[in-house]
């Protein structure tokens, strides 16, 4: 499996590392139990296209969110995450 | 109180060893140099702020910073690609140092000229010792002069960029690496040299 960093280009997997699964939303102060219990713990099983963080360890140091078919290793779109490259973000 | 004599060293000190390496009596394929005493400063943008560190360090450097995987030549420094919104500067002969570039560049800087190693590899077998080491392809088309990439060789991140071509036309490859590292990547690019003959050198210029 090959992942085009959205800085460097195409690169081999083993210069990125896995976080996981990109589309928990951490809960609002005050939320329920149950609402943190979902949020920290439980995870879809998804065969198919799943949303995930990778990061460039190995290059840029960056972390991207990648959408990748569990079933494939296909992926079809990679975007710098959330506060990757001080431009990419507001103040 | 004690007082100290502080004398720089470099990290490959001993494991470099001057003269030939690797295959006998046959033209050294490879040429593998160790550029010591540099200025190397990192400076990354702060959040949301990388148009104005692109504006003031052109006005220093009198060059657009490289804002992709490229390395920028001025008239007396490398302006080297490390990542988004960040670059190294390396130079030589107190140029460009955390006192020079602190009040000039509105970024977060860091002196890093002794915390890094440069090696520049060239030679007629440089690119085919390199596939041994780089997932990155260094065909001339792919990777032409200015080139850089923020890299992994042996699992080690390494900065890597195409240098200008020596005078009888090789290419030349520069390795950025963590000091710490240095000493066994050194080794790991000796064995992967060793086929095609390897000449080894330090010296002080800054190609
Ligand atoms: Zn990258």
């Amino acid at each position: 499996m090959r992942i085009a960093c959205s800085f460097c280009g195409e690169r081999e997997l083993g210069e990125f590392t896995y976080l996981g699964d990109a589309k928990p939303v951490r809960p609002e102060a005050g939320a329920s139990e149950d609402e943190v219990f979902d949020y920290v713990y439980l995870r879809d099983n998804v065969a198919g296209a799943t949303s995930e963080y990778w990061y460039h360890g190995g290059g840029c140091r960056a972390w991207l969110k990648v959408t990748r078919n569990t079933l494939t290793h296909e992926i079809s779109s990679i975007e710098p995450a959330a506060g990757a490259g001080a431009a990419k973000v507001g103040a | 109180m004690v007082e100290f004599s502080w004398v720089s060293r470099s990290p490959l000190e001993h494991a470099l060893v001057t003269g030939t390496d690797g295959a006998r009596g046959i033209e050294a394929g490879i040429s593998l140099t160790e550029i010591r005493n540099f200025d190397l400063i990192q400076v990354m943008a702060r959040r949301g702020q990388a148009a104005e560190l692109g504006q003031a360090a052109k006005a220093r450097f009198g060059v657009a910073v490289p804002d992709a995987p490229k390395a920028v030549r001025t008239s007396d420094a490398t302006l080297i690609w490390s990542g988004p919104d960040q670059f190294f500067v390396l130079s030589k002969g107190g140029k460009h140092t955390m006192q020079t570039l602190e009040p000039a560049l509105s970024g977060s800087l860091s002196d890093q000229s002794h915390a890094r190693v440069l090696v520049s590899i060239s030679g007629a077998k440089a690119r085919t010792m390199l596939a041994k080491l780089s997932s990155i392809d260094l065909h001339p088309d792919a990777f032409p002069v200015g080139a850089a990439a923020a890299t992994s060789m042996d699992h080690t991140s390494v900065t890597l960029w195409r240098g200008g071509d020596r005078t009888d036309g090789q290419a030349v490859f520069n390795v950025l690496m963590f000091a710490t590292f240095a000493e066994s990547l050194w080794h790991t690019m000796l064995d992967s040299g060793a086929e095609y003959g390897v000449d080894i050198n330090h010296t002080e210029r800054l190609a």
